[in-house]
């Protein structure tokens, strides 16, 4: 797994792939990395100002990381992302001044209470890459892409996001669509496919990170994007063509030999699918104590967070 | 009998409003709402019959106010010519519909009959409906009860109780009861039980009015209890406590700030076998020593008890649970099936939703536990869990490659495979019908059959969880209606035949 080995984690390997129709998911499964707080340990507190978002780390002793593009949806107040990953320390509360609003027309802040949380979907995290977009103080900075993002899927002209997360029929639509997808044992990341195009990469520090934030990821990102595709008729909707087994397999074991063999063979060819993602650049983006945060591009115009612990790497999150 | 049939599956029975994993309990409701109206304009004989069956008290609740709010004369002059009832017709008793609306009332426990009673003022989402047959359930169902048994409903219930009586009675007839109208009294209570009228006085609060005609020891100590309350006299409260439910004096020593401590309350009142369970783990928290009597369970309740337990770690009571389990498996009456090897699905999706945690897994361990003649389990995905006395038990986990069951099941040689699954399969989609196909093709002849322990209004009508073309899912979100789901299973194939079935059941019940 050679983006894997070039970003140095080791102890890594695929699980069992999940496909669902035009999604596959490979589980990564591994040990737990780096050391850090529980994710229950983070609360989302407020929106101070437009623009910025509030976390407190509640651990006495260690830092908490808030996984990059997060996103706040709250009732009557406007609704926020965060521009890319966070790292708050232990007892601390942080203010992320660089977060943008996801709403264009939408007065209010937000509380603690009765949110919904998400992940941005694949394609605004991407227009979030560039260092302008990253560090800039505007909190109005995503409100075109995002028009752009909703155009033609009939729910609204506005700049709102949550006009697509709230439209009923996608509401359902996500739901069902990430209930397809299951966490395995040991799972702290995931590789995550359209079709036969990888399309992100996550990886946790730890199961239980895994487990917080694997709906918001299955759900708010992945499974939001594709949906926009499939209604966008810019995928074509498919189905996973089943291996033809030889008429004379008729013996269970030899056939659950023949059902593996297929199911390997795309486990196999992801992995050397990695092989082809190649870095193009890695800027760090700021060390704080032994923990270091690295925006990372590849060469096809993707990229996302990897942080490091003492030089180890402990979470990645890469839109491809 | 008018119009088709259409789309009806056992879920009319099995409603309860609470979401699942994959549709809010909204949704729900309208699919359901739309099958109550639908079988009860085509049939409503058949949609009286099936309310023998094992069912949901929610469901049989709305049932009820369908029927009641309907009366069964306009049929008639209208449809039938004068003298028959839509029952009579099928050679039922005129009493048919009342006899079954009171047995699947006086099934439910107290709580949930109230529930279903209020759904007739108006309660749940439902239309207020009153006439000669609801007053009559209402009043019935209330007073038609020995003294014990009226004292206690009359002190748990007050709330509810006040308003059913008020719905049941109007404002005038109750004024004149509550002011002592004799006439009034024997007509609408003192009929179904001459000492009550302390007890009405006591549900409105007009306990002056009440001459003693017979001793209510319980209503006498809830008073007791009160006047302790209020003037704050702990040894008072103390004395009268015992006697009286628990949810009753922790509601008075809340509201009064009485200085006593909760375990006392814990150990001291009455708790049913229900409440100790309920209140288990705040009994423990306030130091209180309540002893449980696992052997009375019900088997779901069990199993929830044994993970709950487990993924808490908490060994106190695990033998106890583990016994229980075996005692209550061997009562279970069984259903036979023929001799059968089951696929169990133990993925992460059959943990279930928020609102029900672990119930789909829960409750496919609970059908196990009826199904007669089991040759083998087999266990797909899940994780095993042995930190207990090296007791091995299956948490749900992992994807979904249920074909890999559906191997084994085959290997085994059995010609009927249960599958029990919510049918979201993952790794890969698509795979168990394609195994399960080549299977047929190359000559194995065996008889799968699917159910799926997650309760949803499309679970047997869609096809997203369809696992193969030739076997419809039979969605059993309760171990108690599996012999629903398998006469509903033919409903649609025979109609007459289940008709004769059910007029059968009902004759063996309530005739």
């Amino acid at each position: 797994m050679s983006i894997l080995k070039t970003l140095k984690f080791t102890k890594i390997d695929a699980g069992t792939v999940q496909v669902v129709d035009e999604m596959t998911v490979v589980p990564l499964v591994g040990e737990n990395r780096g050391d850090l707080a529980d994710p229950f340990s983070l609360k989302f507190e407020r929106t101070s100002n437009y623009g910025s978002m509030v976390y407190t780390n509640t651990d006495n002793e260690k830092a908490s990381i808030v996984p990059s593009n997060f996103m706040v949806r709250g009732p009557g107040a406007q609704d926020h992302a965060m521009t890319g990953s966070g790292i708050v320390f232990a007892k601390k509360t942080v203010t992320f001044n660089n977060a943008c609003c996801i709403e264009s027309s939408q007065g209010g802040y937000l509380s603690e209470k009765n949110n919904e949380y998400d992940i941005l979907p694949i394609e605004l995290r991407k227009r979030l890459l560039p260092i302008d977009m990253r560090n800039g103080k505007s909190f109005n900075k995503l409100w075109p892409d995002i028009e752009i993002w909703l155009r033609g899927l009939g729910v609204g002209n506005a700049a709102h996001l949550r006009y697509f997360y709230d439209n009923p029929s996608i509401k359902q639509s996500l739901e069902e669509f990430s209930a397809e997808f299951e966490p395995v044992s040991d799972q702290i990341g995931a590789v995550i496919l359209f079709q036969d195009r990888i399309v992100g990469i996550e990886i946790m520090p730890s199961v239980s990170h895994w487990d917080a934030y694997w709906k918001l990821l299955i759900r708010g990102c992945y499974g939001a994007e594709l949906l926009r595709l499939k209604r966008l008729k810019r995928i074509k909707p498919a189905q996973l063509q089943m291996p033809k087994f030889p008429e004379v397999v008729v013996d269970p074991d030899k056939l659950t030999a023949e059902v593996e063999k297929f199911t390997n063979g795309i486990r196999q060819d992801i992995i050397n699918k990695l092989d082809l993602i190649k870095i193009n650049k890695a800027k760090s983006m700021g060390i704080q104590k032994d923990l270091e945060t690295v925006l990372i591009e590849t060469e096809t115009g993707g990229g996302g967070d990897l942080i490091t612990q003492k030089d180890k790497p402990i979470y990645l999150s890469l839109v491809v | 009998m008018s119009g088709e049939l259409g789309i009806i599956d056992s879920g009319i029975l099995q409603f309860a409003p609470k979401g699942a994993y994959y549709e809010t309990k909204d949704e729900q409701y309208k699919a359901v709402k739309k099958m109550w109206l639908n079988l009860f304009h085509y049939d409503r004989t058949l949609f009286g019959l099936l309310m023998v069956l094992n069912g949901t008290g929610f469901a049989k609740g709305a049932m009820t106010h369908i029927l009641l709010s309907n009366p069964p004369d306009i049929y008639k002059e209208e449809k039938y010519g004068v003298g028959k009832l839509p029952a009579e017709l099928d050679g039922l008793p005129a009493e048919f519909e009342n006899q079954i609306i009171r047995y699947s009332l006086y099934k439910e426990n107290p709580p949930r009959a109230l529930k279903n009673l209020l759904m007739l003022t108006g309660s749940e989402g439902h239309e207020k409906v009153n006439n000669s047959r609801t007053r009559k359930l209402i009043l019935e169902y209330i007073f038609n009860r020995d003294n014990k048994s009226l004292e206690y409903l009359a002190v748990n219930y007050k709330g509810k109780l006040q308003k059913l009586i008020k719905h049941a009675l109007g404002k005038q007839d109750l004024r004149k009861l509550l002011g002592g109208n004799d006439y009034i009294f024997r007509k609408f209570v003192g009929r179904y039980n001459k000492d009550a009228f302390l007890v009405v006085c006591h549900i409105f609060n007009c306990y002056d009015l009440a001459e003693k005609r017979i001793y209510f020891s319980m209503l006498d100590n809830y008073n007791n209890l009160k006047k302790a309350s209020e003037i704050g006299d702990v040894d008072k409260f103390r004395k009268y406590m015992k006697t009286l439910p628990i949810r009753t004096v922790m509601g008075m020593r809340n509201l009064y700030k009485v200085p006593i401590k909760k375990s006392e309350l814990y150990e001291k009142t009455q708790l049913s076998n229900k409440d100790k369970i309920q209140m288990q783990e705040a009994s423990k928290r306030s130091g209180a020593k309540v002893e449980v009597d696992y052997n009375k369970q019900d088997i779901y309740n069990l199993f929830k008890f044994l993970y709950f337990n487990i993924q808490n770690k908490k060994e106190d009571d695990l033998d106890k649970i583990l016994k229980a389990i075996e005692k209550v498996q061997e009562k279970l009456p069984k259903i036979n099936i023929g001799k059968c090897v089951v696929v169990m699905d133990a993925s992460h999706s059959m943990m279930g939703s928020d609102e029900r945690p672990m119930h789909p897994f829960l409750t496919g361990l609970s059908i196990i536990s009826t199904l007669d003649n089991i040759e083998q389990v087999i266990y797909v995905g899940g994780e095993t869990n042995d930190f207990y006395d090296n007791f091995v038990l299956p948490i749900p986990m992992n994807g979904t490659d249920l074909w890999r069951g559906l191997v084994k099941a085959v290997g085994t040689g059995s010609d009927n495979i249960v599958v029990i699954s919510d049918g979201y399969e993952n790794s890969v989609k698509g795979m168990f019908k394609h195994v399960y196909d080549h299977f047929k093709k190359s000559g194995y002849n065996f008889k799968l059959t699917h159910i799926n322990p997650v309760f949803s209004a499309t679970s047997s009508n869609g096809t997203g969880r369809r696992l193969t073309d030739d076997s419809k899912p039979l969605p059993v979100s309760d171990y108690k209606y599996l012999e629903t789901e398998v006469i509903f299973s033919k409903l649609i194939e025979d109609k007459d035949m289940v008709k004769k079935l059910l007029i059968k059941k009902y004759q063996n019940l309530l005739q």
